[in-house]
């Protein structure tokens, strides 16, 4: 009833989030956004036609009515009809949405997991030379760009001057031997670039939940190490291992495969996406950022509550 | 007293946090030799803006990939243009992108994160972290497609939209800091001789903010510097002159013809600097910790 409660309060407290998102994005992408007017006017207009169309689009409509359609748009999910296809919004996410979580994932897990026992041996040695190498090595992770990254994969792995084992474009997954096909060299990429960054964070955080007191005490009674490690050390950094691994799942859903999916040519929400913004495709852009923002504050609320969760210290007040 | 000082080993030079950073900056073998990178850069991008060198980025001089040689030091690109030229002039527009964006976002993380800390728990505080959080919670790269799309045309979109995103982190550390320091006497006697609220936050408290501001300050440049790179080659970054992402955005079509000379070009470019300012970033970030006591 009490953890209810809680929720509900941080569910409350995420509304002035929302309204500040969806209205920075309405504000971008309609308010301030292209004037489609003289797109769908013949040569010629008469200002009798302009201002039809004008009022068709809700262009002579109060602002505040026209954001509060933009919010009943995000709550019913009915974005309208695409500009380019005239596919109904909902349905391409609907279509697409899969593609890149399928894309995207085993990357994610990948990076995420490999980071944490990086981290974890890395930990342990600390200031040696294995340290040192792993610390080393994650500077220069850090440092290659994605781009770069993504293309030296594809010449080494898909092209013909490389290896050749895998395709170089495309989508054409119907069983799982064909995902494995086409999922290796985007998810190799991935975790390339995102190890480097993952490895530093969860060194830090680990190197410093093993200067603890408790766990000093725990080693001099004698605890083995894997009990140390995971009862002692794992359990208290899972807070901000947590909080990383929440708040990059909106980003990486979009953002990263945005590249990803632009490069391969393949048919996710981030390919949608790109050629919505080169072609100025509005509908599916409110649609994409409105959608994102949301989920963001949305897993920033679930955080909160995931806390409590895990950590029963987090004071429910 | 005199004789205790002087026979510690601790740095002469001065005792301020700045000078025990110089000082220990200064015995950093990597720092010291990134930063002789970074300022290697600098310089090309300083001779670039003067009009020493790197100004035939855009002139056809040549057949299209020719090989390199001492005609073109790292051959030609698809439509005949010199690679190395165009690698030089692209580091100008990289140090303009990160200092532009590094600076201006600095500036801002650092007086509104003042304010929000001085004021914490009050509307002003409660304002700004607002702020923050809505511009955290909107994905980065479609902010930037977003701000390009309201500002149709307008070259400075990839800056503006870098700049209001990359504030947010370090004014969330300032902030952090200044609710630490208002509560130190220093700033509790400035009070109680009368001086102004604005002076108290950015003439005693800000100042002690400044070692936060200069390490946040070479982060930003390098995030600035790599997403221009991504945001170039998706079409949404530097429109007029070259960056290294549009040499590995056109190096795509050559890639696939097997002409590898402007993609390596670029991305040795672009990795030697990203790589020498993280490891400057790193040591400074070392050097200016007080929680670190080895000298």
């Amino acid at each position: 009833m009490e953890m209810l409660q809680y929720a509900l309060r941080k569910f409350i407290t995420g509304i002035p989030l929302i309204v500040g998102v969806t209205l920075i994005s309405f504000l971008l992408m309609v308010y301030f956004g292209p004037d489609k007017t003289y797109e769908l006017l013949g040569k010629n207009a008469t200002e009798e036609q302009i201002q039809e169309i004008r009022h068709q689009l809700g262009y002579d409509k109060p602002f505040v009515s026209r954001y509060l359609e933009y919010m009943k748009e995000l709550v019913t999910f009915d974005f309208g009809y695409s500009d380019s296809t005239g596919e109904r919004v909902s349905s391409i996410l609907k279509r697409t949405v899969p593609i890149s979580l399928a894309l995207i994932t085993p990357g994610f897990v990948l990076g995420n997991l490999l980071g944490i026992a990086l981290a974890l041996v890395a930990a342990y040695h600390r200031g040696r030379w294995l340290d040192k190498f792993i610390m080393g090595g994650s500077v220069v992770g850090m440092s290659v760009s994605f781009l770069i990254v993504i293309i030296a994969f594809q010449i080494l792995l898909s092209s013909n001057d490389g290896l050749g084992w895998f395709p170089v474009r495309g989508w054409n997954v119907y069983n799982f031997w064909d995902y494995l096909h086409y999922v290796t060299v985007p998810t190799l990429a991935t975790v390339f670039v995102s190890l480097g960054y993952n490895t530093r964070f969860y060194r830090a955080v680990i190197v410093e939940e093993m200067g603890r007191d408790h766990v000093r005490t725990a080693k001099a009674f004698g605890t083995p190490p894997g009990e140390l490690l995971f009862k002692h050390i794992l359990k208290n950094a899972m807070i901000p291992i947590i909080t990383r691994i929440m708040f990059s799942i909106p980003l990486v859903v979009i953002s990263g495969s945005l590249l990803l999916e632009s490069y391969f040519g393949i048919p996710g929400v981030g390919l949608v996406t790109y050629d919505a913004i080169t072609s100025g495709d509005q509908p599916i852009l409110k649609a994409v950022v409105g959608i994102t923002a949301v989920l963001f504050v949305v897993v920033l609320i679930l955080n909160d509550i995931f806390y409590k969760l895990v950590d029963p210290r987090v004071s429910l007040k | 007293m005199n004789t205790l000082t002087e026979s510690t080993t601790l740095p002469r030079e001065s005792e301020s946090l700045w000078g025990k950073a110089l000082y220990k900056f200064r015995r950093d073998r990597t720092g010291m030799i990134s930063l002789g990178v970074v300022l290697f850069f600098f310089v090309i991008a300083l001779g670039v803006w003067m009009g020493l060198w790197g100004q035939h980025w855009s002139a056809i001089e040549g057949p299209m990939w020719a090989k390199p040689g001492a005609e073109h030091w790292l051959g030609t690109n698809i439509i005949g243009q010199d690679i190395f030229q165009r690698a030089i002039y692209s580091t100008k527009t990289a140090f303009e992108v990160g200092m532009v964006v590094a600076i201006l976002s600095t500036i801002l993380g650092g007086i509104l994160g003042a304010l929000s800390g001085y004021f914490a728990n009050s509307w002003v505080d409660e304002l700004i972290l607002w702020l923050m959080g809505v511009l955290d919670s909107i994905p980065f790269y479609l902010f930037v497609a977003a701000i390009a799309f309201a500002l149709q045309g307008y070259p400075y979109s990839m800056h503006i939209a870098m700049i209001a995103t990359f504030w947010t982190t370090t004014s969330r550390l300032v902030r952090g800091e200044v609710i630490k320091l208002k509560n130190f006497e220093f700033v509790e006697a400035a009070r109680a001789i009368g001086l102004p609220r604005n002076k108290i936050i950015f003439r005693h408290i800000m100042p002690n903010t400044y070692h936060i501001l200069l390490v946040q300050a070479t982060i930003v440049f390098v995030s600035a510097i790599k997403s221009e790179v991504i945001l170039s080659f998706l079409g949404l970054g530097v429109v007029d002159g070259v960056s290294w992402g549009l040499m590995i955005a056109e190096s795509t079509q050559e890639v696939q013809a097997g002409h590898y000379s402007n993609f390596l070009t670029a991305s040795t470019f672009l990795f030697v600097l990203v790589m020498a300012f993280n490891m400057f970033s790193d040591s400074l970030q070392d050097a200016l910790d007080p929680k670190k006591v080895s000298a």
